[in-house]
């Protein structure tokens, strides 16, 4: 790997004024589980790297006033995992945590690093698309933006994220009352530990069995992470049987875009999350599902 | 940019409880420091991706690849390495004693990874499941013993009794 | 990797389409992230092609060869060999070009079999196949936009 030089910047501004100065020549550290692969492959060869460890307004996970959470870019994934405040908002939260890759890579990687990366199979953007998360994006001089998670990512390895901007945090709003999350990562195979298809619901049912709260986020079955929003709207107020759950989860393979790889043909996962969106409902409803 | 200035950082940390004091650059990843520096050659460099195991090391008692980590963030923690592990000269650690005892490795090449990794289990929790063992090891690769007596040894450690299967 | 595309430009002759097609440097430009075409005589260019995929940014240094040409027919077969040396890597691509007139207009289909080899190869095939699609893609968009822009009068 080719040597580089090296700043741990002490607060945001000094980071961003760093990246401003060296421009497409710098790169952020977080956790370094990312970078350092890139790097070791030649990939990436920034002249400037920035060290964003020693900011403290990154790091920290609490629960909001209004009883949601907000979770620091600098918070590691083994961090978020074992939370007493996470399991206290929704428990499937830091149990997504916990299927990512091993506790090495969570011990080091960073749920901010995570999200700027953008590998559209990574676990936590579906979970946090489905609990109607928000990234709190800063630019220097204290300008701040909140982005929907869905709207964050743009294409593989591409966000939003401007070239004077960085994020500062996660914010989730207060779960609605009686809505429970749940995450499914398939993985038939574990060559690599990414999903092949991926799903996470979060979903409310009323006293009469109908669906009063639904979102869905899927994992790599596009370029980006994905929103199934087709599949909410069939759903949302409708009762939530066997068959309604099985014609609505039939129409997220119109929302996917799944690219053929080691993991699975197009076809094969196109397949899978009508499979994997229908058990992941009907999971939460408590309904047996047909597939 | 054509001129690449290079920093160079003084890092001082604990390594198997006596201090070290080096100058590197920032591309230095601890499992080298520790392999080609230090000359501790026990942490072993398997897949240099982060996903084997064999260099695991702890850092703060926290499990880490040291082929991912580079050292200038260690500096002012406390590393431990599978040299550290045994108590002393003359003692081996109750994992160390366990994996020899169950016959936990083979050609060995896994195995200073799957102790220091079984060490920061135990740490945690010293009496898992066997379900538990497996899902916190699951990260550290063996080619040779198919793993069951890896689980073994980790029980055995635990002082965890079970009948042969 | 082989790609097939093809670009439906309504309205345009294929006399203008084949001009302008086989004007290497105004073709080139349509082209996203090129830069500098230079004509080395002899139906030989050099361009730099720059191309970003998240974080990785590669600068294909680029020489691209007219190697078959047939203007009866509206053919032409093109040769691209570029490489990245920061970051090791090459990409060796033969285009084939058939346009054909199509209703009022013309029906460009372009024939690609890429190989994409080194650092940037092993980096992800499936990837590179979709940035490589998404790029054609822009491709035939400004190929329409640029003929378009040229025929509208006041």
């Amino acid at each position: 790997m080719r040597t580089f030089d090296y700043t741990a910047a002490a607060s945001i501004d000094e980071a961003l004024a760093a990246l401003k100065e060296y421009g497409d020549e710098a790169e952020f550290i977080a956790g370094g589980t990312s970078l350092i692969l890139l790097m070791q492959q030649g990939l990436v060869q920034p002249a400037k790297v920035i060290g964003l460890g020693n900011i403290k307004e990154l790091r920290g996970i609490k629960r909001t006033a209004d009883g949601g959470l907000e979770v620091g870019a600098m918070t590691t994934h083994r961090q978020l995992e074992t939370s007493p405040e996470a399991f206290a908002y929704a428990a499937a939260l830091p149990q997504s945590l916990g299927v990512i890759a091993t506790i090495r890579i969570r011990n080091q990687a960073t749920l901010g690093g995570n999200l700027v990366h953008a590998d559209p199979a990574q676990d936590p953007p579906p979970v946090l698309i489905a609990l109607d998360a928000t990234v709190d994006v800063v630019k220097a001089g204290g300008g701040a933006r909140a982005i929907p998670m869905e709207a964050f990512f743009t294409d593989f390895f591409e966000t939003v994220l401007g070239d004077n901007e960085l994020v500062r945090s996660v914010k989730i709003p207060p779960m609605p009352s009686g809505s429970r999350l749940a995450y499914k990562k398939f993985l038939p195979r574990t060559a690599d530990d990414y999903a092949t298809v991926s799903v996470a619901v979060r979903l409310g049912v009323d006293a009469d069995g109908r669906c009063k709260d639904i979102r869905i986020g899927l994992g790599a079955l596009a370029v980006t992470p994905l929103r199934a929003k087709a599949v909410e709207s069939a759903l949302l107020g409708q009762k939530l049987t066997e068959q309604s759950i099985k014609d609505a989860a039939a129409l997220v393979r119109d929302v996917v875009d799944p690219l053929d790889d080691v993991r699975g043909s197009a076809g094969y996962k196109r397949e899978m999350a009508r499979v994997w969106t229908e058990r992941t409902i009907a999971s939460l409803a408590g309904v047996k599902a047909k597939a | 940019m054509h001129f690449r200035p290079v920093s160079v950082h003084q890092i001082s940390f604990e390594l198997n409880g006596k201090t070290v004091e080096r100058s590197v650059g920032p591309e230095v990843l601890m499992a080298d420091l520790l392999r080609d520096d230090i000359g501790l050659t026990g942490t072993k460099i398997g897949c240099s991706i982060g996903v084997c195991g064999a260099c695991s090391i702890l850092v703060d008692g926290t499990l880490m690849s040291g082929c991912l980590l580079p050292a200038i963030m260690v500096d002012g923690r406390s590393v431990t390495t599978i040299e550290g592990i045994a108590p002393s000269e003359d003692e081996l650690s109750p994992l160390q004693d366990a994996f020899i005892r169950k016959g936990g490795f083979q050609c060995g090449i896994c195995t200073s990874g799957q102790i220091i990794a079984a060490t920061a289990l135990l740490a945690q929790n010293a009496k898992p499941t066997r379900e538990e063992i497996k899902e916190w090891m699951m990260g550290n690769l063996c080619r040779c013993t198919g793993y069951y007596k890896i689980i073994d040894s980790i029980e055995a450690a635990a002082g965890i009794e079970r009948a042969n299967v | 990797m082989k790609f097939e595309q093809t670009i439906d430009l309504p309205g345009v002759s294929p006399e203008r389409v084949w001009a302008f097609v086989m004007d290497v440097p105004s073709m080139a430009k349509c082209i996203p992230g090129s830069e500098g075409v230079e004509d080395l005589g002899n139906n030989r260019y050099k361009a730099v092609v720059k191309i970003k995929v998240g974080p990785i940014g590669l600068a294909l240094a680029s020489e691209i060869s007219i190697v078959a040409k047939d203007e009866a027919n509206r053919t032409a077969s093109l040769l691209v060999e570029a490489a990245d040396k920061r970051v090791g890597g090459a990409v060796k691509a033969t285009m084939s070009m058939t346009l054909t007139p199509a209703g009022d207009g013309s029906k460009l289909e372009v024939s690609t079999d890429a190989n994409v080899m080194g650092r940037i190869g092993d980096f992800g095939q499936p990837i590179i196949r979709k940035k490589a699609d998404q790029t054609l893609q822009e491709v035939g968009e400004n190929l329409r936009k640029a003929l378009a822009t040229t025929t509208s009068r006041p």
